[in-house]
């Protein structure tokens, strides 16, 4: 493999940066979420359940817009109502909460399927042994759902490393700073670099299929070790 | 701690099913008799709390657990049950120790002192899986596990759902004598679900009879459980051993305590792990050492407990094998008037007298 450019390399580790920022962001909401979809019955539930899952089909660039209208300086939560600066405008900060956002599906409905994979049963059973009901999801439904929570965000990592329209919007597409390696292709090719634009094409792709490739895995040998009960 | 028995009031009514149930007891051993889909792990459920009904109201000992008449519903963590379900639940990512020892906090909370962890393991034959993960194991073992580990949860009563039912006429065998041995060793009062009445005799005290989600009858096992319902002259005791000498037809075979048994040949070699299966009806007591049989087993034993049903009496007898004491339990039926003429009380010396054809090898 030929050596990185300094602009690939770049734009690797933004991306790389990015989207672990962007998981550590999703984990607390998007387990909780998770957990509460699979376990719970409220009133607004399918409520909740179509806003996680609306970036999902929600144009991205749209997304972009709302945030970048939520977060703006006169917006809901931009910095005049808030009385402190995000800093989230064309930094990388808005690329990680661009790339949370678009992700949070994804995370939510695969670690949601990881929770109801666990028997109910299981829990009540923790309880009634005495254990209190966090210490019930810490020690029995967090470790029986590990593997599919950990794909859930890996597949959210994934997600966020190929994130486009949001980012674009809210982070711009400066390089070095917010420029992911999707950004870097569509620059790349804009610019007539199109030997480029193929080779990072060629690294995204190798990267994804490794992802998915280690989900896969990590999905399939959580029944083996631990049989079907 | 005196015992002041349950209390279970339940109404659920459901579209294709309704339970209304109302009963007492005393009894440190209840059995809740009765055919499948009658309700009875429903009224397990809603005692143990993973089923809180609209309407209902339990007593256990001093503690109400559920009074929907005046909104008290105890939280299942706070509920003090020992729950051994018909799926037995164990914590697949968790060894076998661990599993055991996932209610030990509130167990030494309660006062349990440690020493009911060895216990239970020595008890229910546990050693050599403590460090295993519950899908290696098999369906008798996956609920001796289940029940060490509601034994070792410091409670103040044992759900026990079917804790024979779904294993194999083999299995069952094994595994009632374990129970018998957890009633004699745990002073935990037991509720127990079954279709078997031969389990209810062998372990209860007490025995309600649900059919279509209501009580049909409740009283002592002998007066509610009689008839067809009853085959406990049929039970099986199962022992385990190993095939000490093999000559001709027959095997001498040593059982725990020393106790020697010669059994049908069947196949065996010196050396072969055996177990064999004994009806309670085929064993003869004798008061005095006899000779001049054609049995060829005749062995010393002591009786430790003694319980009349109607016509029949069943002893539970202790052989006396090297005197360790360690020998197996095995229970043995006669009828009253037998009892009677012979005096036979618990803590007599008498022997067994057992044909050699009497037992069969099971494996």
């Amino acid at each position: 493999m030929p050596s990185l450019e300094p602009e690939t390399l770049d734009a690797l580790l933004v991306s790389l940066e990015v989207a672990s920022f962007a998981m550590l962001l999703d984990v607390v909401p998007g387990l909780g979420l998770a957990y509460l979809l699979a376990r719970k019955e409220w009133r607004g539930k399918s409520l909740v359940e179509t806003l996680v899952t609306l970036p999902l089909v929600l144009p991205p660039v749209a997304v972009g817009f709302l945030l970048l209208f939520t977060f703006g300086r006169e917006g809901p939560l931009g910095s005049r109502a808030l009385g402190i600066d995000l800093d989230l405008i064309l930094t990388w900060k808005g690329a990680v909460l661009a790339s949370a956002v678009m992700s949070l599906p994804l995370v939510v409905r695969t670690a949601r399927v990881a929770f109801e994979g666990v028997n109910p049963r299981l829990e009540s059973m923790g309880r009634s042994l005495g254990l209190a009901r966090t210490r019930v999801f810490l020690t029995i439904t967090l470790p029986l759902a590990r593997r599919g929570l950990f794909a859930a965000l890996v597949l959210g990592f994934g997600r966020a490393l190929g994130e486009f329209g949001a980012t674009v919007i809210i982070a711009g597409n400066i390089p070095g700073k917010t420029q992911t390696l999707a950004l870097a292709i569509f620059d790349n090719y804009q610019l007539g670099h199109e030997r480029e634009a193929l080779r990072l094409v060629g690294l995204t792709a190798v990267i994804a299929f490794l992802l998915i490739w280690f989900v896969e895995r990590l999905l399939a040998s959580g029944a083996e070790r631990e049989g079907p009960r | 701690m005196t015992w002041s028995g349950i209390e279970v009031r339940l109404r659920i009514v459901r579209r294709d099913f309704e339970l209304d149930v109302a009963f007492e007891s005393m009894g440190r051993a209840v059995g809740l008799f009765g055919p499948s889909g009658a309700g009875k792990t429903t009224i397990l459920e809603a005692i143990a709390g993973w089923r809180v009904p609209r309407d209902g109201f339990v007593r256990v000992g001093e503690s109400t657990l559920l009074d929907t008449a005046h909104g008290r519903s105890v939280p299942v963590e706070a509920r003090g049950v020992g729950y051994l379900p018909q799926d037995d639940l164990l914590f697949p990512h968790w060894t076998v120790r661990e599993n055991i020892r996932a209610g030990i906090e509130r167990a030494a909370r309660r006062g349990d002192d440690a020493g009911t962890f060895e216990r239970a393991v020595h008890v229910l034959e546990l050693a050599p899986l403590l460090e295993r993960r519950p899908a290696t194991l098999s369906g008798g073992e996956l609920r001796r596990v289940g029940l060490a580990r509601a034994i070792c949860s410091g409670p103040t009563i044992l759900l026990l759902d079917e804790p024979l039912g779904a294993l194999d006429l083999e299995l069952r065998r094994r595994i009632l004598p374990y129970l018998v041995r957890v009633r004699e060793e745990f002073d935990v009062p037991v509720v127990l679900v079954t279709h078997d009445a031969t389990e209810v005799h062998a372990l209860c005290d007490h025995a309600i009879v649900i059919e279509g989600g209501r009580v049909r009858a409740s009283g002592s096992p002998a007066a509610v459980l009689s008839g067809p319902a009853l085959h406990a002259t049929e039970f099986e005791n199962v022992l385990r051993g190993e095939a000490l000498e093999c000559e001709g037809g027959t095997a001498l075979v040593r059982v725990g305590g020393g106790a020697l048994f010669r059994i049908p040949r069947a196949g065996l070699e010196a050396g072969d792990r055996v177990l064999f299966g004994l009806r309670a009806a085929d064993i003869v007591l004798a008061t005095a050492p006899v000779t001049g049989l054609s049995a060829r087993n005749v062995l010393p034993a002591r009786i430790e407990s003694l319980a009349t049903d109607r016509d029949d009496v069943f002893l539970l007898v202790r052989p006396d094998g090297d005197g360790s004491g360690d020998a197996p339990l095995l229970w043995v039926s006669l009828t009253t008037g037998a009892v009677q003429d012979l005096a036979l009380t618990p803590g007599g010396a008498v022997h067994l007298v057992v044909k050699t054809q009497s037992c069969h090898r099971l494996a």
